[in-house]
């Protein structure tokens, strides 16, 4: 296993046209974990995710994946270089068909070879039985929590390196955020690299391995999950000593359960 | 509808009083002095007749399209209605009226026209209303404009030149000095009409009907409204342009020349008075200038060369002439001078009483509250944005109301403002059912509010907007605004007044004429509660107003809210997401998710509930038997 | 009757793949193109040139026709749309004005106003009901039935046309998965001016002569029947073009005799205000008839 970061985010400065919303976002993910981004809402996290994808260009700074400065590329390029999306609010396309979605979702994976896609299909297939038995249902008829599978499947189909997930958990009701839950822990098992942006923290740290808190467009503490106190959260995500008792329950719920994560994967 | 453009400002000055009048001398005796002399030769003199019709058409389509944001296509139909009626009026045999009687005759028949297509774009969305307005163009000049009665048959209709007193405008010399006057009154008028209430209340509509209706402004009443002005000056225009040529047919009124002039809108610069004037002598000389060089072979190189400027004006300057220009100004000024200081985040929010243009709001008993919500339901498609929703605002306190993203906050604040009309519920103000009141209407009640994402006019200055907010304080009508006689000379200057006041409240006296869009986040949100504020409303509806803002900003936003409560005494609902800031400034709290009220109460007790945490972070999912 | 049929669907026809072109580039790029009409002159133009000015046969010359038109097209979006600096529709739109009044332009500056005539291929015809058709209005009908009802299901075959239904629905999406979101506007744009160069071929050969703007006074119809089809539908394109021809004949067959003129452009204004009212007071209906009635009084 390489000792690069599989992703490399340096002081990236970013924005709407008179609003910088970024102002030096710094962090690494290593290949093979899951990170998480958390922070309260207009801390960055969902500019943080378009700089990420390339929708929203970065003013200054530099995004390194596998070594490989894309900084300057277009979404589609990024795409084509391993780097797959679970968008906010799925985007999934409502009048294709759950396969139709899947094999734009190969787009990139057929044009560089073809037979690789059938095996890529059969295999997302596999994890992801409920879609295999809708293949030619209209996206758009299904429930959330469907939807959400296969936003994730469309982004597996194409075989990537690193998969940038966005507020998943957003708009779900509670079953359909189980089924959400069992479904990225099915991802992570694959040994892809995720980077997992979540408003709804406690659900977020039920599944990373490294936490990066973000508070008014910084990063201001990165560190494994095993090793988060519930004063660092509050203090570092500003909420306050009043939220800290709901914090520690958060934390404590799963630390009872053991870290997910440990001995998850294959080095 | 077009995106924010943030170099582009009305200019606020217009021709001074003396200005005109040196103007109508100059329009009215250079003409014919000059065509005695070998300057102004008679053709010449006809061009520039026609040029100065089509600049008051041009005039037209910049106050239906610049100043009010409506697409019209089809604007030189309403042209030619004009000069057919002008040709009916003062043409036909048994009816040979005097030619002023004619120009105001089309001036009807244009805004009449134009009032008809303007009804059913209340309900088309802009492209429709797109191609609505060619279909008309089309029907003008295929259709109306050749039946025999209208058009004149095949030889057209002949347009009598003016005979007043012994004066005889037969002389294209002359006549131009009639054209001129024209054109420099209705340049007059339309000064005017930036500079009032209707103006500013076409400007806001066409930035954001949302906003516009929370500042007061009947949207719908003011789109129509646009749509007659401009057909009444389009009308004008058509019997100034008719009257030139003497004789006309359908066929001077192509569907073409409706395009071309939307072209001069937009070189000149959509909403640029001058500019759009400019443009259209420009595209009307520029034919004769070609020949003049390059002899008469060239046919429709004119109408490349205006082409294509449009097209590189909508892809490199959306704002046309006068904003490359605008745009040029800028750029020195800032390299001259440095960036102004920053005004203070803390500001003095003046204690202004009712605006007299406004009614006393209504007397509330004691111990009612002064905002009263019960039931509110709102569905969006398969969504229940607002479950059910009750909360009540007692006189004098701040309530905050709170939630994560998605709990149907802002489309609570929507429900009660009135910008949206829930499937059920019922909101009262100061006591009075507003349920069935459009939001215009309720802000009259006295209401205020400001919106996630700055309800403000960003293309208009901070002044400008300060007296857009007073849109409500203003009541006079449409003649004394565009005369500047009577009411809204007492009128402006009251409301001219108080935005001076609240303008040195905020320290941003600086910033007056600063484009809105221009300030920095919390600049902006400050101008927006001041705007809020301007007409002394009961009630202030906050939405996020911390938002973007450092911790150390925010501080001071919760100075100003107590200011409001404690120093002008009044009541305050506010969104929030600034937990600090919400516990404290705020007399009660409300919390919300995923469209239900899910607690309420004081708030330190209320933001440790179990149930509002566990909204705020989630639930970790239970899992089975996870492998260590 | 039957002749008002017999007319109406040949003219429908037309007016169907004018409207086809508009509800493409409208659904693939959210842009209504205004210069769709003149686009079409211009391509009789081209083959005026060749046909008649080259001696080329005229198969010859209405592919080079076609091939203009999609190069204008594509000239279009990669010379103009990619290069704007505020490219939302209304604005491209706006620049669709001027690309028409450039081709309109050009067409005086070139050819002059004086008509120009474009001899038929064949001479060759049908009599139904008193009406001769000719080869290409069948096949013009027949090509708008089948692009408006089979032209989604092709699309779905390939990938690049699946990215095209999808980049209606979601551009940002459409990246987000990788598939080249600019390659796919060019392509929309050239096909909406290619179908735009082929309706106007398809039309000419009955009506016999040139003049500048000539298409886009049957472009205006079609741009109302894709309205009229809902602006997002492929078979309402075609319906609405169908539906306008019929109306437009039914038209003229009743009141021809009162020597109205440009009966034509009242009926595409009339049907069209009568179709978009319609069509936005419906909801509003349907929310009145479904409304429980309301509680009454405030409870504090």
């Amino acid at each position: 296993m390489s000792s690069t970061p599989l992703l490399e985010v340096r002081d990236i400065t970013a924005g709407f046209g008179a609003v910088t919303v970024l102002h030096g976002v710094t962090f690494e993910v290593p290949r093979g974990t899951i990170a998480g981004v958390f922070g309260l809402n207009g801390a960055g996290k969902s500019v943080t995710m378009k700089t990420l994808a390339g929708i929203v260009p970065a003013r200054s700074g530099q995004i390194l994946l596998d070594g490989e400065d894309i900084t300057r590329l277009s979404p589609e390029q990024r795409v084509a270089r391993g780097m797959g999306h679970v968008p906010q609010g799925r985007q999934v396309f409502p009048d294709l068909t759950v396969e139709e979605n899947l094999r734009l979702g190969a787009y990139t994976l057929r044009r560089r070879d073809r037979s690789r896609y059938g095996p890529a299909l059969d295999s997302v297939y596999d994890r992801f039985p409920v879609l295999r038995d809708r293949r030619n249902q209209k996206a758009g008829t299904m429930s959330g929590g469907q939807q959400a599978s296969l936003a994730v499947a469309r982004a597996l189909v194409n075989e990537p390196q690193l998969i940038l997930v966005d507020e998943p958990s957003a708009g779900l009701s509670p079953v359909a955020t189980l089924e959400l839950d069992a479904v990225l822990q099915e991802v992570a098992g694959t040994g892809v690299t995720m980077v997992l942006v979540e408003q709804n923290i406690a659900f977020g740290l039920a599944l990373v391995d490294t936490a990066h808190l973000l508070q008014t467009g910084t990063v201001v503490h990165s560190g494994p999950v095993a090793e988060l106190d519930e004063s660092t959260l509050a203090t570092h995500l500003g909420i306050g000593k009043v939220l800290q008792a709901a914090t520690g329950q958060a934390l404590s719920g799963r630390q009872t359960k053991g870290a997910p994560g440990a001995g998850r994967r294959a080095s | 509808m077009t995106a924010v453009s943030v170099h582009r400002r009305l200019p606020a000055r217009g021709l001074p009083v003396p200005g005109i009048v040196v103007a109508l001398v100059l329009a009215a005796l250079l003409p014919p002095l000059l065509g005695s002399t070998p300057l102004l030769s008679d053709p010449h003199a006809l061009l520039l007749c026609r040029a100065s019709g089509i600049a008051i058409a041009a005039i037209s389509l910049n106050i239906l399209m610049g100043y009010a944001g409506q697409i019209s296509l089809g604007q030189f139909a309403f042209v030619g209605v004009g000069a057919f009626t002008t040709g009916i009026v003062t043409g036909t045999h048994d009816l040979r009226l005097p030619w002023l009687a004619g120009v105001v005759a089309a001036a009807a028949a244009g805004a009449l026209l134009a009032l008809l297509v303007g009804l059913p774009a209340l309900r088309l969305r802009g492209l429709y209303l797109a191609v609505v307005t060619i279909s008309v163009a089309y029907v003008g000049w295929q259709s109306l404009f050749r039946v025999e009665r209208i058009g004149g048959g095949s030889a057209g209709k002949v347009i009598p030149r003016p005979y007043v007193g012994g004066w005889s405008f037969s002389d294209n010399a002359t006549y131009l000095s009639l054209a001129l006057i024209a054109l420099v009154v209705v340049w007059q008028v339309d000064v005017n009409l930036v500079r009032s209430r209707f103006g500013r209340a076409f400007q806001a509509v066409k930035a954001d009907e949302k906003v516009a209706a929370s500042f007061g402004v009947d949207v719908a009443r003011y789109k129509l409204l646009a749509f007659a002005l401009s057909g009444a000056v389009a009308g004008v225009g058509g019997a100034v342009f008719g009257t030139a040529f003497g004789t006309v047919t359908g066929d001077d009124f192509q569907y073409s020349t409706s395009l071309l002039l939307v072209v001069i809108v937009v070189i000149g610069g959509l909403g640029s008075r001058a500019g759009v004037v400019a443009a259209a002598f420009f595209a009307v000389l520029l034919p004769d200038v070609l020949i003049g060089i390059f002899g008469s072979g060239i046919r429709g190189l004119d109408l490349v060369i205006n082409a294509a400027l449009l097209v590189f004006t909508i892809a490199r300057h959306p704002d046309g002439m006068a904003g490359a220009v605008a745009e040029a100004r800028e750029k020195r000024a800032r390299r001259r001078g440095g960036e102004p200081p920053l005004p203070p985040t803390r500001p003095n929010l003046p204690s202004l009483g009712r605006p007299s243009g406004m009614p006393e709001p209504r007397r509330l008993r004691a111990g009612r509250p002064v905002l009263d919500v019960a039931g509110i339901n709102v569905r969006f498609g398969g969504l229940q944005a607002v479950d059910n929703a009750s909360l009540r605002v007692d006189r004098g306190t701040i309530v905050g109301l709170m939630g994560p993203n998605g709990a149907g906050k802002t489309t609570l604040f929507n429900a009660i403002t009135g910008a949206l009309r829930p499937d059920s519920g019922r909101v009262a103000l100061l006591g009075q059912d507003v349920s069935d009141l459009p939001a215009h209407a309720r802000a009259a009640l006295g209401v205020g509010r400001t919106f996630q994402l700055i309800g403000l006019v960003k293309g208009q200055s901070v002044y400008e907007n300060l007296l857009i907010a007073q849109h409500l304080a203003a009541p006079y009508g449409l003649g004394s605004g565009l005369t500047r006689v009577g009411a809204s000379r007492w009128y402006e200057r009251e409301i001219r007044e108080r935005a001076d006041k609240t303008l040195e409240g905020l320290g941003f006296q600086r910033f007056a004429q600063t484009p809105v869009g221009r300030l920095s986040h919390g600049q902006q949100r400050i101008v927006e509660i001041g705007c809020a504020l301007v007409t002394s409303p009961e009630l202030v509806l906050l939405d996020e107003p911390s938002a973007g803002m450092s911790p150390a900003a925010a501080e001071d936003l919760a100075a100003t809210l107590r200011d409001i409560r404690d120093v002008l005494g009044r009541t305050v609902l506010l969104i929030e997401h600034n937990v600090p800031l919400v516990l404290d400034v705020t007399d009660e709290l409300y919390v919300m998710d995923a469209g239900r009220v899910i607690a309420n109460g004081e708030p330190v007790e209320v933001v440790q509930r179990p149930e509002v945490v566990t909204a705020y972070l989630g639930t970790a999912p239970v899992r089975e038997g996870v492998s260590a | 009757m039957g002749q008002v049929l017999v007319l109406g669907l040949i003219s429908g026809g037309i007016y169907a793949i004018f409207a086809l072109g508009v509800v493409l580039v409208f659904r693939g790029t959210g842009v209504l193109s205004f210069a769709q009409g003149e686009i079409g002159t211009v391509a009789l133009y081209f083959a005026y040139f060749l046909v008649t000015k080259q001696h080329l046969p005229w198969a010859v010359g209405a592919i080079g026709a076609i091939a203009l038109a999609t190069l204008i097209g594509a000239a279009f979006e990669y010379g103009v749309v990619r290069r704007m600096v505020q490219a939302d529709p209304v604005s491209t739109a706006v620049a669709t004005v001027g690309v028409t009044l450039f081709l309109l332009a050009g067409e005086f500056f070139v050819f002059g106003a004086s008509p120009r005539d474009l001899p038929a291929p064949t001479r060759a015809g049908v009599e139904l009901f008193g009406v001769r058709v000719t080869p290409a209005q069948i096949a013009a009908l027949l090509l708008a039935l089948a692009l408006g009802l089979g032209l989604q299901s092709v699309l779905r075959r390939t990938d690049f046309g699946l990215g095209i239904l999808a980049a209606a629905q979601d551009p940002t999406a459409v990246r987000l998965v990788g598939v080249p979101l600019s390659r796919l506007t060019l392509t929309i744009w050239s096909a909406g001016a290619a179908l735009s160069g082929l309706a106007a071929l398809l039309v000419e050969p009955t009506v016999g002569f040139i003049t500048p703007g000539y298409a886009s006074e049957l472009f205006i119809v079609g741009l109302a029947a894709a309205v009229i089809g809902g602006l997002t539908s492929l078979p309402g394109a075609f319906v609405g073009g169908v539906v306008l021809g019929i109306a437009e004949a039914a038209a003229n067959h009743w009141f021809g005799q009162y020597g109205l003129p440009g009966l034509r452009y009242v009926v595409v204004l009339v049907v069209m205000l009568v179709v978009l009212l319609g069509r936005s007071f419906a909801p509003d209906l349907r929310r009145r008839l479904e409304q429980p009635p309301r509680p009454a009084g405030v409870t504090a």
